[in-house]
């Protein structure tokens, strides 16, 4: 007990906290329609799509943050705009972009004239670096991300259910999938700090995958993602700091473990 | 008044004429049947006059041009195949509480006039027991029941069935087609229906819009399924059969 009254004292540890919180809130309740509308290779790209913005950002001498979440919602209006022009599926256009974004991140990174360790901290995420800077930015945009969400969940839950009654509804589709877009883009990128380029996907995912394993309304979907959300990050964040292991897989690995336990729904029914 | 006026409507993908240049028009309150073969552009057709695919032509409903964009005229559509995952944990009253305006509210947080609303709505199609059971657990029946009843949610004065009971068994098929007599009568619906079952365009139907990429005949079902017409629409196989039975005393 007074080992965790210890660790909690520590100011990083409670920055790292309230930033694991806001984020376990945040991805899953965004991640309900990454995973209802099977968009988690489009959600990938756009966190592979930052890294390229990030090597642009160093390139330029611009703030990383910003260069990310540019480039990550033109990738996303892009693969959007390909989807609606083109004859080729989605998928195919996702991996396009995809591939394209890490080489030319590559490109980038190969013409920097220094070695730039800070990469990594994107890369892999830190978590216990963040900054109150970077909670107050979590924070404002998480606070409008899900007052956005929540104003206008009747199109987006209906868009999601079908795409044509929704059109036929008078609902303006196109509008609200480019809104969505452009959140995804935009939760993916300020998570990034927290839990790396590599494996935020998981965050938005995993959660949201476990709670719809339980739940059998919308509204436990949403609660229960953002529970699960909240509870890898709290449980990942000190275990990490306990077994001394990377925050960012730890917490995956909690949410993973979360997921496991709510297959068993079926076994403890029977 | 005409609920529906199509013009010279063509709807062509990759230089192939899906339908070509078809013009009719439907009476407000009318049921029309939509009869073709496989592949002759039935669902193209009502697709084109949702705005759901791309099209030439002149589409205008209750007189106002419609583009299917943002249009603020009410329409019901229920599809031939709904698309959805069935693992979606959605209920069937959550389903219809998204339909009901305005679209910038909490759907979860429901008002008692919303709660009863719904359970009318659903009673109108007899499904007033789904509400709290989850869609992807209904029966094709049941779907389609509360598919209809999504449908009239905004209480649209036309309504687009394609091949709506599909699928469904035969005493499902009589009820929802009793439904959507009821629907008809009662609330003055126009109802525009996709159908193969001739028997059912015979006893449902005001009028028939046959085609076959093109407008083959429209009139009143009796006028014109003639064995001609069906021979020249579904080929030499097919023909009508008017049969003399009565109904037992």
């Amino acid at each position: 007990m007074n080992m965790i009254s210890e660790i909690l004292s520590y100011p990083f540890i409670q920055r790292a906290l309230l930033a694991s919180v806001m984020v376990g809130i945040l991805c899953p309740f965004v991640g309900n329609f990454v995973v209802l509308r099977r968009m988690s290779f489009f959600s990938d790209a756009i966190s592979h799509s930052a890294f390229a913005g990030l090597a642009a950002g160093m390139l330029l001498g611009i703030d990383l943050s910003l260069s990310s979440i540019v480039v990550a919602i033109l990738i996303a209006f892009l693969i959007a705009f390909l989807s609606e022009k083109t004859t080729l599926s989605h998928d195919t256009i996702i991996g396009i972009a995809f591939s394209g974004a890490i080489a030319a991140g590559m490109l980038i990174i190969g013409m920097l004239k220094s070695y730039r360790a800070d990469i990594f901290t994107f890369l892999f995420g830190d978590i216990l670096a963040i900054t109150t800077i970077d909670l107050f930015l979590i924070f404002v945009v998480g606070t409008l991300t899900i007052a956005t969400l929540l104003t206008f969940l009747k199109p987006f839950l209906q868009i999601t259910f079908n795409r044509d009654l929704a059109y036929v509804e008078g609902i303006n589709v196109r509008f609200f999938e480019y809104l969505l877009f452009f959140i995804i883009a935009v939760v993916v990128t300020i998570s990034l700090k927290i839990i790396g380029i590599i494996l935020v996907t998981s965050l938005l995912i995993v959660p949201a995958a476990a709670a719809k394993n339980l739940a059998s309304n919308m509204k436990g979907l949403f609660n229960l993602s953002c529970l699960f959300g909240v509870i890898s990050g709290i449980v990942g964040l000190m275990a990490s700091v306990y077994f001394n292991t990377p925050s960012g897989p730890t917490i995956v690995l909690v949410s993973i473990g979360i997921f496991f336990l709510t297959l068993l729904k079926p076994i403890i029914r029977k | 008044m005409n609920a529906l006026s199509v013009e010279n409507l063509c709807v062509k993908i990759n230089n192939i004429h899906l339908i070509e240049n078809i013009t009719f028009s439907i009476e407000e309150g009318s049921i029309v049947a939509i009869i073709g073969p496989n592949g002759a552009g039935k669902t193209t057709l009502v697709k084109a006059i949702l705005g759901l695919i791309p099209s030439i032509g002149s589409i205008s409903i209750f007189g106002i041009p419609f583009s299917g964009k943002n249009s603020h005229i009410n329409i019901g559509y229920v599809p031939q195949r709904l698309e959805f995952d069935r693992t979606f944990p959605l209920t069937v009253s959550e389903l219809l509480s998204f339909t009901i305006p305005p679209i910038f509210s909490f759907p979860f947080i429901k008002k008692r006039q919303e709660k009863t609303y719904i359970y009318r709505l659903l009673e109108t199609v007899g499904a007033q027991d789904l509400a709290d059971r989850s869609i992807g657990s209904l029966s094709g029946g049941e779907l389609q029941r509360v598919m209809i009843a999504k449908a009239i949610v905004n209480e649209p004065k036309i309504l687009f069935l394609d091949e709506p009971a599909s699928g469904v068994d035969i005493e499902g098929q009589e009820r929802f087609y009793d439904l959507i007599m009821r629907l008809n009568k009662e609330k003055g619906l126009t109802v525009i229906l996709i159908s193969h079952d001739l028997n059912i365009v015979f006893r449902f139907a005001d009028n028939v819009l046959c085609i076959n990429r093109k407008l083959i005949c429209s009139g009143k079902p009796a006028e014109m399924l003639t064995d001609e017409v069906i021979k020249s629409v579904y080929g030499e196989m097919m023909g009508a059969y008017i049969h003399s039975c009565h109904e037992h005393d």
